[in-house]
């Protein structure tokens, strides 16, 4: 059982990163973007963004199978489209800034399968849940906890 | 020719600039404009000090070039010393460079920087805890999310460094 850390989101910052995951949301499809936080907050263990986003993925008609494969998506074979394994590898290549950079054959694959206008936001997405497994793994908030703003 | 502070006679070696891959702000103006947000509102509650540290340590292990340049060029602007910024990368032998609670913020940096590694030890954010107040501590770590949000924005479309004026984003 963790026990959650005392400090709350400032209002200021919560509602400023509401409004950043409100606008790289726009050019998404919204079964990718969950696929999209999922995966970053498999690699960024935050349980609590998990809990949600699993809960979310399939209340939107995502299946179990292809969830329960998405941390090996690379051999699940013809599970995940072109597109959705182009956006997955730059998840994970945006998501790991520490091992190197954003691969130029990762970043090209994702810009043959996205337009300029979706890549900014899929950047966007990706870096938003990013930012929210940061605030809940460093509170340690549980899945489902609700008293995390202030 | 680049148009680095260096003059290009001294460094006609140099490889050319790379370009950027994307105009990301232009393309999603919304983001931006909520990127700002987060900024203003983290920075509001944190010693102006500290949150350059913060910045230059979390930029340095995101590599993000972009964001080193602006933040080392605004923290000297501000009166940083070169010692300390030089030092930062290792902080841990170079301790009587800063203060505890410096110390504190930088290694809480490190951790909620470096998530795939495994947690924020708990180690780690009692000697945070202990340093700052629940409010100061709040945007603390907001501050230390939004450098790394503009690392990802940086690295992944390569904004390129050396043109940043020192003061433009203060």
């Amino acid at each position: 059982m963790t026990t959650a850390r005392g400090w709350r989101i400032p209002a200021e910052f919560g509602k400023a990163l509401a409004a950043l995951s409100a606008a790289a949301k726009q050019h998404l499809d919204p079964l990718l973007a969950e696929l999209v936080m999922i995966r970053a907050s498999q690699l960024n263990h935050c349980a609590f963004c998990l809990d949600m986003h699993l809960e979310l993925a399939l209340k939107k008609g995502e299946s179990q199978d292809r969830l329960d494969l998405l941390a090996a998506w690379e051999e699940a074979g013809d599970r995940f489209t072109v597109q959705e394994r182009a956006a997955l590898a730059l998840t994970e290549a945006v998501t790991v800034l520490t091992d190197g950079f954003v691969p130029d054959a990762v970043y090209a694959e994702a810009a043959r399968e996205f337009t300029e206008t979706e890549l900014a936001h899929l950047i966007a997405a990706i870096t938003t849940i990013n930012s929210w497994n940061r605030l809940m793994v460093a509170r340690r908030t549980s899945p489902g906890e609700t008293a995390w703003h202030s | 020719m680049n148009k680095h502070s260096m003059t290009t006679n001294e460094h006609s070696h140099y490889v050319p600039e790379h370009t950027p891959r994307l105009q990301w702000a232009e393309h999603a103006p919304d983001v931006y404009k909520a990127m700002i947000k987060m900024e203003i509102a983290a920075k509001s509650g944190v010693d102006p000090v500290t949150y350059e540290l913060v910045k230059i340590r979390a930029s340095q292990i995101n590599h993000c070039a972009f964001c080193l340049d602006m933040h080392t060029k605004d923290a000297l602007a501000a009166g940083e010393s070169v010692e300390r910024i030089v030092q930062l990368s290792a902080w841990e032998e170079s301790q009587h460079f800063y203060t505890e609670k410096e110390l504190a913020a930088i290694e809480l940096t490190e951790a909620v920087t470096l998530l795939t590694d495994g947690f924020v030890p708990d180690e780690v954010y009692a000697k945070a805890a202990k340093q700052f107040t629940e409010p100061e501590l709040a945007h603390l770590i907001a501050a230390i999310t939004v450098i790394n949000a503009w690392n990802r924005f940086g690295v992944t479309t390569r904004m390129v460094p050396g043109h940043y004026t020192p003061g433009v984003h203060k």
